[in-house]
């Protein structure tokens, strides 16, 4: 003979991440490590945008490059001779706490006052995971198509800093770089929005400011 | 397509639970879906469906519920239930159904819980 038993479980399998990701905050703030992550589709600039933040600035940064095959960017940001550590995601479509957790542990953290985190290039994913940053940037390009905000709101809704990056090819692609900005903030109205071309050299000081308020008021 | 790590962790949860409880079979496992999480509840299903497979929850019911967005606004101090643009799963726009204020605090509904599970288990004699 058999009992039917209900039996209350309450477990909230997203919980798990946001726990590790306070984890990994507090193991930021441990070692005085301001901590950025950026997101973006494959193509955005995300990797361009990391180089030219290492070329520009005098932080003690250190990288993660995540990807599904991370040798790529990763390689081309060891150039800079800045330590990086690429995270593997394999089959996984974006970087969760606990990989994070896991190439932190690879870095030297006493060298480090920057932390940039580097996610897979995607718009979806992301949106369920944190990493434990202090900031997240969501870098979008023109070329992507003038829909692409309003088609991913609520990564949007989750960015500390918008950048629209490209911006001197919209007309090329017959993109409305303005659309996009009005609609991250229809999204977001309280988020900083920057309109970016890496290659012209265009709106690369205004995010480095972004970055340098932020992490002032943290 | 993150739908399998989350129904790996689903699954895993359930049979664990299972487990510690003596049980022998899962009869219904019930799970809330926030419309805020990026998890299509169709493609979460069919992943669920095909990981209890060998399992002792091979033949359990799976019982999706989504839940909806809860919101506070700042402007008008409305709490609850928020407005979506768009039934679409994945593009809502959220607004306060008060004042249709974009400016609000996300309360609830970005979450993926296993709630219950219906398990059978040996009388004790």
């Amino acid at each position: 003979m058999h009992k039917v038993a209900d039996i209350e479980v309450q477990k909230n399998i997203m919980d798990a991440n946001r726990k590790l990701a306070d984890r990994n905050k507090k193991n930021f703030e441990d070692n005085g490590i301001f901590c950025v992550d950026f997101v973006g589709a494959i193509g955005s600039g995300k990797t361009s945008l990391i180089e030219d933040i290492i070329e520009n600035t005098d932080y003690n940064i250190g990288v993660i490059a995540g990807d599904v095959i991370s040798e790529f960017d990763a390689g081309r940001i060891e150039k800079h001779d800045v330590p990086v550590v690429g995270l593997n995601t394999g089959k996984e479509c974006h970087l969760d706490a606990h990989l994070v957790g896991h190439g932190v542990g690879d870095l030297p953290l006493d060298d480090i006052d920057l932390l940039i985190i580097e996610n897979v290039g995607n718009l979806i994913c992301p949106v369920d995971f944190e990493l434990g940053s202090h900031m997240r940037i969501v870098v979008v390009s023109v070329t992507e198509g003038d829909d692409t905000v309003e088609k991913h709101p609520l990564i949007f809704k989750g960015a500390d800093l918008v950048v629209i990056n490209k911006v001197d090819l919209a007309e090329a692609v017959g993109a409305d770089a303005n659309k996009m900005v009005d609609d991250a903030k229809r999204l977001n109205p309280d988020v900083k929005i920057i309109k970016s071309s890496l290659k012209e050299g265009i709106g690369l000081e205004e995010i480095i400011d972004a970055i340098a308020e932020k992490k002032e008021n943290i | 397509m993150h739908e399998l790590s989350m129904a790996q962790g689903i699954i895993n949860t359930v049979l664990e639970t299972a487990e510690n409880n003596g049980a022998t079979e899962v009869n219904k496992i019930y799970i809330e879906v926030g419309k805020l999480a990026m998890l299509n509840p169709e493609q979460l299903k069919f992943l669920l469906d095909v990981l209890v497979e060998n399992t002792m929850a091979e033949n359990a019911k799976i019982d999706i519920l989504e839940v909806p967005v809860t919101i506070s606004c700042p402007e008008c101090g409305y709490e609850g239930v928020a407005n979506l643009d768009d039934s679409d799963h994945y593009a809502p726009i959220i607004e306060c159904p008060k004042c249709e204020n974009l400016r609000i605090s996300i309360l609830g509904g970005r979450d993926c819980i296993v709630k219950n599970i219906i398990v059978e288990k040996p009388d004790e004699e």
